[in-house]
């Protein structure tokens, strides 16, 4: 303890000794570091919000329906394709037992959503209660569709944040009132709760929040005139039957549609696989930076620690003469490179907090890094992995120096 | 006869420099046994061996020919750490360059060699201002070595020797820029260690301050033989 203090203290006083060298060093690891810190930020963000929104978006054990135009073999059909119906939804219900909730829906892209002159172009959908645990949505205050919405084709809606937000004075409940769709007066039974999640000042879950649901039999008969779904989303009861449901679904679809493949049933997983294949390439980005900037600090530190040693021969011949064993002297240069480039390091750090306010600044919403908790370990620990790879080299050479070769040398 | 133990050992030590083509022989046949609690001065003229064979009691440099033996052990078969921890408890030096680090003052000079030796971290303040003390330096503890004189430097570098309370002294030439009477303070200083049952060895050119030791070796062309003042 007492030698690892006083070997900071002397390489304080080393640096101290060469202001302008250990500058130069010291801004090399800076450099370094900073560059890490924010690659590291940039990384964090990005993917921290990626895998929120993958989350947000149902998971893993979602299964979705989706319609695909025919394989050529089956081309002749495509008159008889209608794609997905109500029909194949209860199917699916009554012949699936693995599957735990199902939401048929029908999407009406953009949608006008008026009320008292303001208007709102956001996404409505004709939606079952299904959707809210398929899709993670949840009613904050009112209530979700009764049975009595869906049997009597009710002309009622639920309401996402922003649709609030455009239709509604501040302050004012929208329960209760009437919001107009399609030329038609929609009463409004529940408002969702608010999705946020900040990336810089973006909301990259606002998505979630211009949404407008009412009863999927509504859609059909009063607003679109038919029963064709948009897709089919499920959720299977249990990850480990995940591809078993998605088997059966598949059949019972296939049967449905008299053999015509006119769907696809996918799963989360190919998503999270671009997930993960992006994430991989990023990282072997992210170390390829880190790589050459950990090269560059090592060789500003191990270049000064070379130098220095050449200067100080006599003086680790001295330290040798009265007592110095080679693994003191060892430690005396491992210690000041490390002080080196912890300086470097502690500085690097700083820059790169200014760094990330100012690209905050700059940068469209968005693109802007984050500042990461573990970027400051990550400095942390660069700076002294460059400054203990770099000075073993130097050092082991100071060590190894014959005291009156040292002592001799003018 | 009281038994006495042996502490150095030459042992026809040779040390022999190749200079391009010619070879000097800095010291030849070299052999003398030091035991413990003896004073001894060793004299002879500029270039006859005396550092050169100083360096080599105090294993800081290995010879060419034959054996240094400390306390029973061959100083060869040491490996270099073992010689360090020799050097750090048992023995202290004065260069005849005094080999002060220059960047640090004078009080870190002295206190140097604690940071290599086991004394309690405790007392080395206490051991440091002794030192400084003992050889009359405490008002210069804050000074840079470059700002002292040659006597000072000197005596600093005794200091430095002192500090860790070693059992063997090897001074070369610690009063060569001294006066008469900081010289005979240091002698004085050299004779109680010695009467507290410390090993001296001394290097000098003055057939004065050797004869006040009890042992004298001459060293003349790098050949050793011992003799009176
Ligand atoms: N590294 C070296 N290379 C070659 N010759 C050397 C080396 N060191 C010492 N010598 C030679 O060895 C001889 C003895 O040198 P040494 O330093 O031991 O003399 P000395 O008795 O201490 O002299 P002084 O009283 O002047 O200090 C000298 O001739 C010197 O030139
Ligand atoms: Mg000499």
């Amino acid at each position: 303890m007492k030698r690892l203090f006083s070997g900071v203290i002397n390489g304080l006083a080393e640096i101290w000794g060469h202001k302008l060298r250990s500058l130069l060093t010291i801004s090399c690891v800076m450099l370094g570091v900073a560059s890490m810190v924010v690659t590291t930020g940039f990384m964090e963000g990005f993917f921290g919000t990626w895998e929120a929104s993958l989350q947000e978006a149902g998971g893993l054990e979602k299964i979705s329906g989706v319609p695909q135009s025919l394989s050529e073999r089956q081309a002749p059909f495509a008159p008889v394709s209608k794609g997905f119906t109500l029909a194949d939804a209860r199917a699916l219900t009554e012949l699936v037992p693995t599957i735990a909730v199902l939401s048929p829906e029908i999407d009406a892209e953009s949608s006008r959503l008026t009320r008292k002159g303001r208007r709102f172009v956001g996404r409505a959908q004709g939606v079952t209660n299904g959707i809210f645990e398929i899709n993670r949505y949840e009613v904050a205050e009112g209530r979700m569709f009764s049975d009595l919405d869906m049997n009597d084709h009710a002309d009622v809606i639920i309401i996402g944040s922003e649709v609030t937000k455009n239709c509604f004075q501040p302050g004012e409940n929208p329960l209760g009132q009437f919001l107009d769709y399609n030329g038609r007066p929609f009463l409004i039974i529940g408002v969702l709760k608010h999705y946020e999640r900040l990336y810089g000042t973006y909301n990259t879950l606002n998505w979630k929040n211009d949404v407008a649901f009412i009863p999927i039999t509504t859609m059909a008969s009063k607003v679109q005139r038919s029963d064709q779904l948009s897709w089919i989303n499920m959720k299977s009861e249990d990850l480990s039957r995940l591809r078993e449901t998605v088997d059966a679904a598949a059949n019972v679809l296939a049967q449905q549609h008299r053999g015509l493949i006119d769907f696809k049933v996918k799963t989360n997983e190919e998503s999270l696989a671009s997930y993960a294949s992006t994430k991989a390439s990023f990282v072997v980005g992210g170390s390829a930076i880190a790589g050459v900037s950990l090269l560059v600090s090592g060789i500003g530190i191990m270049n000064l620690m070379l130098a220095s040693i050449n200067e100080r021969v006599r003086e680790i011949g001295i330290r040798k003469a009265i007592g110095a064993t080679p693994f003191n002297i060892f430690s005396q240069f491992v210690a000041e490179a490390v002080t080196l480039s912890l300086l470097g390091g502690a500085a690097g750090v700083g820059v790169a907090v200014a760094m990330i306010q100012g690209l905050g600044a700059v940068l469209p919403p968005g693109s802007a890094p984050m500042l990461a908790p573990s970027a400051f370990w990550v400095g942390f620990a660069f700076s002294v992995t460059a400054g203990v790879l770099a000075g073993i080299y130097p050092a082991v050479q100071a060590a190894k120096l014959d005291p009156i070769e040292a002592l001799r040398y003018e | 006869m009281n038994s006495v133990r042996e502490v150095l050992r030459l042992d026809r030590v040779g040390k022999r420099y190749p200079m391009g083509d010619t070879i000097v022989d800095a010291l030849v046949d070299a052999s003398f046994t030091l035991n413990e609690g003896e004073a001894v001065a060793i004299l002879g003229p500029s270039g006859s061996g005396k550092s050169t064979l100083m360096h080599l009691l105090g294993f800081l440099d290995s010879p060419t020919s034959g054996e240094v033996i400390f306390e029973g052990r061959p100083v060869a078969a040491l490996t270099e750490r073992q010689r360090a921890r020799i050097r750090a408890e048992k023995i202290g030096f004065v260069f005849q360059a005094f080999n002060l680090l220059p960047r640090l003052s004078v009080r870190a000079n002295v206190a140097l060699p604690l940071a290599y030796n086991s004394a309690p971290p405790a007392d080395a303040e206490a051991r440091v201002d002794r030192a400084l003390e003992l050889v009359g330096m405490t008002h210069r503890a804050h000074h840079k070595p470059g700002e002292l004189s040659g006597g000072q430097r000197q005596r600093v570098a005794i200091a430095r020797a002192l500090v860790n309370e070693p059992r063997i002294l090897l001074a070369d030439e610690p009063t060569g820029n001294l006066d008469t009477k900081t010289a005979a303070a240091i002698l004085d200083l050299f004779q109680e260690l010695n009467r507290l049952g410390r090993t001296i060895i001394v290097v000098t050119h003055s057939p004065e301050i050797a004869a006040r030791f009890k042992r004298q070796i001459h060293v003349l062309d790098g050949r050793v033989t011992e003799g009176s003042a």
